[in-house]
């Protein structure tokens, strides 16, 4: 998911144009010289210049020395070039779309089963087979359950499937 | 001191504590060991727990864990030349190199023994550095703490592997973050468009796990399964690192002083150490040319820098609130939830905690040799388990992790927008170290800004004239003038360039 620098350089003096603006409609404290809209007016310029820098291509030099050593970094290791596909694209969302429907989930279905779709969606994701995935599913969320709800204490929604514990 | 120091070794003697550690180094061990989880992940998902332990236990697990990890990290390394952390991708390649001429023993052995004696060495400086330190931290005012976090917000920059000013926009991107909520001087509520989930501000911690833990796991889903790992029997693991420690000594002082001084920088940490210490082994050998194809040289010099920089990044955590490193970042958030508030008052009103924290780390490199043998003798098997079955348990500790932080479910929604925030960013060449060490030290800049702002009427003057105040402000102006001095001189070399044959 690579953005040109224009576009997230842009976006970043934009949001800093924001912040400005934001920042110096905040009520001043009566009396002192300084109160709470300095922070995000400074800091709102900056990202405006920075983010000005970045769109016009400033500092790019930097990025192309360092790139032998960016590309032999575990994280970029034997990645698969193909994320452009449709299919790649969802795969690699998952995990923060797993964690929005925990959000709206959990407190109405409760821990168990929204773990459960969690866990199984991960799995297959990541290739396992379907009954591995289901296995993985059954016996994980119990586990966590068992920790952050009995040792830690954690109030986790009971729901349609509450433990014995 | 001496009682001092028995009341700390009472603190970490205590039944929770050991569990702690011993369980944090387990789980260190083998998140360490599995490829594309990071030393920094392992600690971020730990926070939730250390909420339910005590102040010492807590500090214990975190310090336990990253060493771990930080060593573990090598060891699939050096059998798949698959890093499992990044602080030990610098040498992945000479590991290897030496485990396909049958010499796997001893290049995990290096890793081992080194990791040990760089990870006690830096603890020796940590527990030199910070008293002396902290003596000068005494007379500082917020004008001097204003250009320490300036410095350190600078710093982390400067170290970035990526462009200047990307990593600058990361920082202020960072720090408008900490602007949310009223934590402000003035108590104004900023940026929370009415919402009541933001009054609060957003914390260091679902921005820790999203950024880490949740784009890790992102950039997870798009990597192909490792190869699977032959079952191999391992001969004796520490046999001949004691004639390597003798033979290679300048090796080992040079890492270890690296190591601690990177450390000791905000914002760089141990896989900066490691490619730094690799570079410079290379460069000072005397048989440079043997350097990838198996030598013990730079996988010593480099082994021992990554763990020393752990320590050693613990001296701006604990003096100045200042992360050295991503895994301190991680961890200032965890002292100030446990009351043990960085600054210097920690050495004199809490000098027992410190001396506990002092054992804890050189416990930790200590036990990291009997664990990381047993670690490497089980590798085959750890490194066989399918991914899905550990990436989809984190997916879930991400969620109930960060809910457990605050019993709200608005904190996982934080993680679940940081994460994608932090794979946007990493994709794009924008450091998320910049990012975090943004967040973590908003407040403290803005805070220190606002109240030398109030304290001087608006002048701007006694931010240079107080002395320490202007020799911080004349290294932080060199700090933000040297990306372009860089770059002034490679434009002006690369015009003469074309002159020369």
């Amino acid at each position: 998911m690579i953005i040109s620098d224009r576009i997230s350089g842009g976006g970043l003096a934009a949001l800093g144009l924001v912040s400005f603006i934001y920042g110096s409609g905040l009520p001043p404290v009566p009396g002192q010289p300084v109160g709470p809209e300095v922070f995000p007016m400074v800091v709102g310029a900056g990202l405006m210049f920075c983010g000005s820098l970045v769109a016009l291509g400033i500092g790019r030099t930097f990025e192309e020395e360092t790139e032998i050593i960016v590309s032999e970094d575990g994280t970029t290791q034997g990645e698969t070039n193909a994320a452009v596909e449709p299919g790649a694209v969802f795969k690699v969302a998952l995990p923060p779309l797993l964690l929005v429907f925990y959000v709206l989930a959990s407190e109405s279905i409760g821990f168990i089963p929204t773990a459960f779709v969690m866990v199984a969606a991960m799995c297959l994701a990541l290739g396992a087979r379907v009954r591995s995935a289901l296995l993985m599913a059954a016996v994980a969320p119990p586990l966590v359950h068992l920790i952050f709800s009995k040792l830690l204490r954690v109030p986790l929604p009971a729901g349609l499937l509450p433990m014995p514990w | 001191m001496f009682s001092t120091f028995l009341e700390g070794l009472q603190l970490v003697l205590q039944p929770d504590v050991l569990i702690a550690i011993l369980a944090a180094s387990i789980y260190g061990l083998i998140v360490g060991a599995l490829p594309g989880l990071s030393a920094t992940m392992a600690t971020a998902l730990l926070v939730p727990v250390t909420f339910y332990m005590s102040p010492i236990a807590a500090v214990a697990a975190i310090i336990a864990a990253s060493a771990m990890a930080i060593f573990s990290g090598d060891i699939p390394g050096c059998l798949l030349r698959i890093p499992g952390t990044p602080a030990s991708a610098a040498y992945t390649d000479e590991a290897f190199a030496m485990t396909k001429k049958g010499e796997a023993e001893t290049a995990l052995g290096i890793c081992l023994w080194f990791s040990a004696i760089g990870g006690i060495i830096g603890t020796l400086s940590l527990i030199i550095m910070a008293p002396l330190l902290a003596e000068m931290a005494f007379k500082f005012s917020t004008f001097e703490y204003f250009w320490l976090a300036f410095l350190g917000l600078m710093c982390a920059t400067l170290v970035a592997r990526s462009s200047p000013p990307k990593a600058i926009a990361a920082m202020f991107l960072g720090l408008l973050v900490s602007a949310v909520g009223i934590e402000n001087p003035a108590g104004t509520p900023r940026f929370t468009f009415g919402m009541t989930d933001l009054l609060g501000g957003i914390e260091p911690i679902p921005v820790l796990v999203g950024v880490f833990a949740v784009a890790e796991i992102m950039r997870g889903m798009a990597l192909k399964d490792p190869p699977s790992i032959p079952h191999r029997r391992f001969g004796s693991i520490l046999k001949g690192q004691w004639e390597l420690t003798k033979t290679h000594k300048p090796q080992q002082i040079r890492g270890n002083i690296v190591g601690i001084i990177i450390g000791v920088l905000p914002g760089a940490g141990a896989d900066m150490a490691a490619w730094v210490s690799y570079a410079m082994a290379k460069r000072f050998s005397k048989t440079p040319e043997k350097f990838g194809t198996g030598h013990p040289e730079g996988l010593i010099e480099a082994g021992a820098s990554n763990n020393a920089s752990l320590a050693s990044g613990w001296v701006p955590a604990l003096l100045f609130g200042i992360p050295g490193d991503t895994i301190t970042a991680i961890a200032i958030g965890v002292l100030y939830m446990k009351g043990l508030n960085p600054g210097p008052t920690l050495f004199t009103e809490k000098a027992s905690s410190m001396y506990a924290l002092y054992i804890i780390f050189i416990l930790s490199n200590i036990i990291m040799i009997p664990l990381g043998i047993a670690m490497i003798r089980l590798s085959s098997t750890v490194l066989r388990l399918p991914r899905y079955t550990v990436m989809s348990v984190i997916v879930l500790l991400c969620a109930v992790g960060s809910f457990a932080t605050g019993n709200n479910l608005f904190l996982v929604l934080l993680v679940a927008i940081f994460g994608v925030v932090g794979y946007l960013m990493e994709k794009n060449g924008y450091p998320v170290a910049a990012l975090v060490l943004g967040v973590v030290m908003g407040t403290m800049v803005e805070q220190s800004f606002v109240t030398s702002l109030i304290k001087s009427d608006g002048s701007i003057l006694p931010f240079f004239s107080r002395p320490v105040s202007a020799v911080l402000a004349a290294m932080t102006f060199a700090a933000l003038l040297w990306p372009a001095a860089v770059w002034a001189l490679k434009k002006s070399r690369n015009r003469l360039q074309p002159a020369s044959p």
